[in-house]
């Protein structure tokens, strides 16, 4: 980790994320902690690791597969996974062991992902359109995100579209996906007072992290541009099209096609958000 | 269809069954009755499945008129509920007429009432449950996580004739009160809190707050010191007592968020969580220490005797 990623502490300790891959990474061995009369919460150090979704995605289909008859709920996060048990099936010591024991069977292949690597997780293209100076919309941040970190709109966007983003954790809402890490010149603490509302589809950054809204909702985050990707659709057999451990790339959309885009969206929505 | 229209919708009322499990990886939050025990009363007295959906009645003001005749059945904190204009004690269940009027008012004691129909309202689930969580806009009668408003249609099923009513006996009746006691296991970050901050929770009462909602209960009193450290987020489980740096705790509820990043000193017991619900604000909260083999045995009776 380097040590001058340093920036104002959050609740998700985003400022741990470092851009690249840990030199010599391994696994870390799990520590428990009882979260509740019903989960266990699995933690694998208090690092940020890069290498750590592809590992926890893979973790978490083998306790699902091996353990379904007293797991029922399996959450992953930046290190962790919390494991909700069936208390009259297991005992809290027998579950660690055996927790344990899959965890040291569970391969950790820390190479950057690629298609061919033999890494879980997949790559997915997420469309953007990023806010010109002047768009008329009430989250756009574009000239404060200029202005804050003295760069040009174009460096904003080369800089945030120019690198594969890790899907670390989903959360805060159904398909809100945490992305990391964001280029160093781009991070920024969060809003001082949140917004009460931030449309659907806006793209957002803070600290080292950046993620997409995907219904509105309030929000902290400094919002540079929209994407009409669809993050979570209850209706579909895969509900959200992007897991813990898949990888994002952002591919900058032209005006145009954001405002078709948006037309869309909308008139899908019948105009309710 | 058979069921029930909605007069009023009240503060709050929303259809809730047991929650939307197995998809909490995914940022969805599970959902479900704040009071679970006297939501699953409801259901045991019209013989219900356990998941059968009732409606959660936040404070009163729920109106409703029937379009069938069926069993209700009452519980949780009474509201001052009316049949026709006729007071309706809860912990029972009764016979509801066509047409007849059911009428919440204000609390006379505790806080979130529980309606149950028998066979539950049959609306269309959402990702394998009913349960209204207004934040993910999943569940409900609109399947979008809207509370009950004026003008909705209820739908549930119809009886060929009144069955004998049922009520719960005395000694089975949970203490609702506005000052309690919450049994917390420690857990989480435990070690991480000082001798002071622990010292501070066990010896503190905390008042509930009015910004308490179904995601969590928010309590003020004397500041519990937090650990000089940040935290990675992770998942939050039911009942997780949280202290962000305010020192203020709150206490995390059936649609809190799937992960967050706060310190915290444990969980409470679900039991005492239900309790909890039944707190308006300004009710006297305080903590006590519970071992996790105590907690674990008093949650597998309450799991075993409701078939849950």
């Amino acid at each position: 980790m380097s040590s001058d990623a340093k920036s104002n502490a959050n609740s998700l300790g985003a400022e741990k994320i470092a851009g690249e891959v840990a030199e010599n990474s391994k696994r870390p061995e799990p520590t428990f902690v009882h979260a509740g009369v019903d989960a266990v919460l699995m933690q694998f150090g208090e690092q940020l690791d890069p290498c750590m979704p592809g590992f926890l995605a893979s973790l978490r289909a083998q306790i699902i597969a091996e353990l379904n008859d007293v797991v029922y709920e399996v959450v992953p996060s930046y290190a962790s996974l919390l494991v909700y048990y069936e208390p009259r099936a297991i005992g809290t010591y027998d579950l660690e062991q055996v927790l344990n024991t899959i965890a040291s069977d569970t391969p950790w292949l820390c190479s950057p992902w690629s298609a061919d690597s033999g890494a879980p997780g997949k790559l997915v293209e997420v469309p953007i359109y990023y806010y010109e100076l002047d768009d008329n919309v009430a989250e756009n941040d574009m000239a404060f995100v200029c202005e804050q970190t003295g760069l040009a709109r174009n460096e904003v966007i080369a800089r945030h579209s120019g690198r594969d983003y890790q899907v670390y954790a989903l959360g805060f809402a159904p398909g809100f996906a945490y992305l990391g890490a964001l280029d160093k010149a781009l991070q920024l603490p969060r809003l001082a007072n949140p917004r009460k509302n931030i449309g659907a589809g806006s793209v957002g950054i803070a600290e080292a992290q950046t993620a997409v809204y995907p219904q509105a909702s309030p929000g902290g985050w400094h919002i540079i541009g929209y994407s009409p990707f669809t993050w979570f659709e209850p209706k579909n057999h895969e509900l959200t099209p992007v897991q813990v451990g898949d990888r994002i790339r952002f591919k900058a959309i032209s005006k145009a096609e954001y405002e078709h885009a948006k037309a869309k969206n909308q008139a899908q929505l019948g105009g309710a958000v | 269809m058979t069921g029930f229209r909605v007069l009023k919708g009240g503060i709050l009322s929303l259809l809730q069954d047991t929650g939307r499990l197995r998809y909490q990886h995914l940022g969805v939050t599970r959902g479900g009755p704040l009071d679970a025990k006297s939501a699953s009363w409801a259901n045991r007295l019209l013989d219900n499945d356990p998941d059968a959906a009732l409606i959660e009645v936040t404070a009163g003001g729920l109106e409703l008129e029937s379009r069938t005749q069926i069993m209700v059945a009452v519980t949780g904190g009474d509201l001052n509920l009316t049949l026709n204009g006729e007071p309706q004690p809860p912990w029972r269940s009764f016979w509801v007429r066509q047409g007849d009027r059911l009428k919440f008012g204000t609390p006379r004691y505790g806080f979130r009432a529980y309606l149950a129909v028998s066979m539950g309202f049959q609306t269309q689930p959402v990702l394998a449950s009913r349960a209204t969580v207004q934040r993910d806009q999943l569940g409900g009668l609109d399947g979008n996580g809207g509370a009950l408003k004026a003008g909705d249609e209820l739908p549930c099923g119809h009886l060929p004739e009144e069955p004998i009513s049922r009520e719960i006996p005395m000694q089975y009746l949970p203490e609702i009160s506005q000052d309690i006691v919450l049994n917390l296991i420690p857990g989480y970050q435990q070690q991480d809190f000082s001798k002071e901050a622990w010292q501070t929770l066990w010896h503190s009462t905390y008042s509930l707050s009015q910004n308490s909602n179904r995601m969590g209960a928010r309590l003020e009193g004397p500041a519990i010191v937090t650990p000089n450290k940040s935290f990675l987020s992770e998942g939050v489980s039911y009942g997780a007592v949280q202290v962000p740096a305010n020192g203020q705790p709150i206490i995390m509820l059936e649609d809190r968020q799937t992960l967050g990043g706060y310190p915290k000193l444990g969980n409470i017991l679900p039991l005492d969580g239900f309790r909890l619900a039944q707190c308006m604000p300004g009710a006297k909260i305080r903590f006590k220490p519970m071992s996790l083999a105590e907690g674990q045995q008093q949650m597998r009776r309450y799991l075993r005797f409701f078939g849950l």
